[in-house]
């Protein structure tokens, strides 16, 4: 029975985890400008959010080179190499500080714990970005982060594009990308892993649950997928994503892999994901609608001391969400909209054999939509507005059994909702300083008390101020 | 050498000699065709993503390139790549694309462009489009300030040396005649006109511009 109750505890520990862990991390890269020669408002409006013809960079793989690359041809003069003349590199650092509304608990139980995290770094990012054959372009991000306090990889895209010209100049863009975060590849600004917030803080109290397409299977999966870009307005993909851990090692080989039951949430099979965005342009403005999605059956594993054997019962999670995004981008004024709804459907077989939920099916629905305006690229406020709701399971989103909460729920709702205001400072096109202030309606399920031992949801409020240089 | 011969020979040298001249002109008509899809392609996959399809463009922030002047074209993309027209929009975009075009390549841009329909305007105020018009066809003589239309041609479709204005955005003019006044578009005659338009003026004359 105490077996149980701690397998229990652990998978459900595992799958809060699973759904919090991952932060999105926020990205710009001087990397192709140096390549381009084209000065950053060519492809964002500010950075990382992109403008039209950044999208087709995107689309394009990266490749569009306007420095004399060095080259390599064939008798026949087809393209044996076209590497870049100076490699695509850049640098990426952001500092900040977050200052909660009210502290948190002390660790050791007495007191409450320092308010104000002072993070430098709090993350340094080195990039590749460009391109690396004459059709193959990469983004690729590898990250310190005074979290982990490790440098690994973060984001990477790898990409091979090609065009075609149809008849009545209809333009095909078409290529495969490889990457590790589902929608890091996408071309909108409206999907989560390059959506608002660009960056947030990695000192504050997060909420306990998010959907896996919404960053939670960040740098933990590999995906390929083929996509397509018709006339710069059809865009749709296809593809699918297996586990790919980092820092797993296979007991028995010693190895990297195979994976085994003492590797937590791996994915059974491969997960399709899917994605289908038409966008129309009209003179400053472009809209797109859109919509996304990904089924990922997951084993819930184990680790070394308590395994569990990847087969049988699994979690599956169905997400399917519908994006937009509106933009007006003018020299002086840009405005930008971008709104997604993600609904996940869980089906929680294995969860609920292990006493880890209490249903076996679930939903959680995430919904945010952002507005932001710029002045002259320079100086710019953005309001979001975010919230998620699902179904209560006072087991999966069980209340704590010590007496710390934060980030538990008293009544096994994950119900959080809120706001988010910022401001943005940009004094040169590379250079950013951000206020964001980040308030909660409401927190794991409840308004007062949300955790049971008297922590409101407007205590995790907190003011996040952030230095951020690409270089 | 008996002259039966000679003319045999004669007739063969010349006929080989044709054979290679057809030869030579079916490879010069293949370099051109290739040439002139390759200029297509990048056209239609790149820089249709700032000038629209077909150089239609959708914001007066890229200028419409269908149906502009080839020479014109032409000489823009040079003053691009040698970094010598200094306007902003020229600096952040267009000295970087333009830095690896060829002669071939911008020749074959500047044909597909100058070979397309141009864009229909929009219609601006009615008293706007009329001033702009007075001043395109007659100019300001009290400001010293020539008719337009003497090298833009009446209908403002452009001539062999000067651009084509006609349906080209208000808000693009406008910001091209800022750029000729203070000289980052270093045009000597177009710095004396830009210089001596009031703003009003140049208003009026943006608005007539777009609106055929």
């Amino acid at each position: 029975m105490i077996r149980v109750d701690i397998q229990a505890r652990f998978a459900r520990a595992l799958f809060i985890i699973a759904c919090i862990a991952a932060i999105p991390a926020a990205h710009a890269v001087p990397s192709f400008a140096r390549q381009t020669g084209m000065a950053c408002e060519a492809c964002h409006t500010v950075y990382p959010e992109l403008t039209h013809f950044g999208r087709l960079f995107k689309a394009n793989g990266y490749t569009l080179d306007n420095l004399k690359p060095v080259r390599g041809v064939s008798a026949t003069k087809s393209e044996l190499l076209a590497l870049t003349g100076l490699p695509p590199i850049s640098v990426m650092v952001q500092a900040s500080e977050t200052w909660l509304n009210k502290a948190v608990p002390d660790g050791s139980g007495v007191g409450a714990a320092q308010n104000g995290t002072v993070a430098f770094p709090q993350q340094i990012s080195l990039f590749y970005a460009g391109r690396i054959a004459p059709k193959v372009g990469a983004f690729i991000q590898m990250t310190y982060g005074n979290d982990t306090g490790t440098f690994g990889i973060d984001n990477a895209d790898l990409r091979y594009a090609d065009s075609i010209v149809l008849p009545q100049d209809k333009a095909l863009i078409y290529g495969i990308t490889i990457n590790n975060n589902p929608t890091v590849q996408d071309l909108w600004n409206s999907t989560p892993a390059f959506g608002f917030p660009y960056a947030a803080s990695n000192a504050s109290v997060g909420p306990i649950a998010a959907t896996q397409i919404d960053g939670t299977l960040g740098q933990d999966v590999a995906g390929i997928s083929a996509y397509f870009l018709w006339q710069e307005s059809l865009y749709g993909e296809l593809g699918a994503y297996r586990s790919a851990k980092q820092g797993a090692a296979n007991p028995v080989t010693g190895a990297a892999g195979p994976l085994d039951g003492t590797t937590s949430n791996v994915i059974k099979g491969s997960a399709p994901y899917f994605r289908l965005a038409y966008e129309h342009q009209w003179g400053r403005n472009s809209l797109e609608v859109g919509i996304y999605g990904a089924d990922f059956k997951l084993y819930p594993g184990g680790d070394a001391t308590t395994p569990a054997v990847l087969t049988g019962p699994f979690n599956e999670f169905r997400d399917v969400a519908q994006d937009f995004q509106y933009q007006f981008i003018a020299d002086q004024h840009i405005v930008t909209v971008t709104g997604t709804r993600i609904k996940e459907t869980m089906t929680l077989d294995a969860a609920f054999a292990a006493d880890a939920a209490a249903n076996t099916r679930n939903t959680l629905t995430t919904t945010r939509l952002t507005g932001t305006y710029y002045y002259k690229r320079r100086l710019g406020a953005t309001l979001a507005l975010f919230s998620t709701t699902g179904t209560v399971d006072d087991v999966l989103y069980a209340p704590d059994s010590s007496p710390v909460g934060v980030v538990t729920s008293a009544n096994g709702s994950p119900d959080t909702s809120g706001w988010v205001a910022e401001l943005n400072y940009v004094p040169w096109l590379n250079t950013k300083l951000s206020l964001q202030y980040t308030a909660f309606s409401k927190f794991n399920g409840g308004k007062a008390g949300y955790d049971g031992f008297g922590r409101n949801a407007s205590d995790n409020n907190s003011i996040y101020a952030l230095a951020w240089f690409a270089f | 050498m008996d002259n039966r011969i000679k003319l045999v020979l004669g007739a063969a040298l010349l006929l080989g000699s044709g054979a290679l001249h057809a030869d030579q002109a079916a490879d010069d008509a293949q370099a051109a065709a290739d040439a002139q899809a390759a200029a297509r392609h990048v056209a239609v996959t790149i820089c249709a993503g700032c000038h629209g399809p077909q150089g239609r463009s959708y914001s007066p922030k890229f200028p419409q390139l269908a149906g502009q002047k080839a020479n014109y074209l032409i000489a823009q993309m040079k003053n691009f790549k040698s970094q010598t027209r200094g306007d902003p929009d020229a600096i952040a975009y267009m000295w970087g694309m333009s830095a690896t075009l060829d002669d071939e390549l911008i020749n074959g841009l500047a044909a597909y462009y100058s070979a397309q329909r141009p864009q229909r305007g929009d219609p601006g105020t009615a008293a706007d489009v009329a001033r702009g018009k007075e001043i395109f066809m007659a100019g300001v003589a009290a400001e010293g300030i020539p008719p337009c239309a003497a090298c833009h041609g009446a209908d403002a479709a452009g001539t062999d040396e000067f651009p084509r204005l006609a349906g080209q955005k208000a808000q693009y003019l406008l910001k091209q005649l800022h750029s000729f006044r203070n000289n980052q578009r270093n045009v000597a005659i177009m710095h004396g006109v830009a210089g001596g338009l009031q703003l009003g003026e140049m208003i009026s004359v943006a608005a007539y511009l777009q609106s055929l």
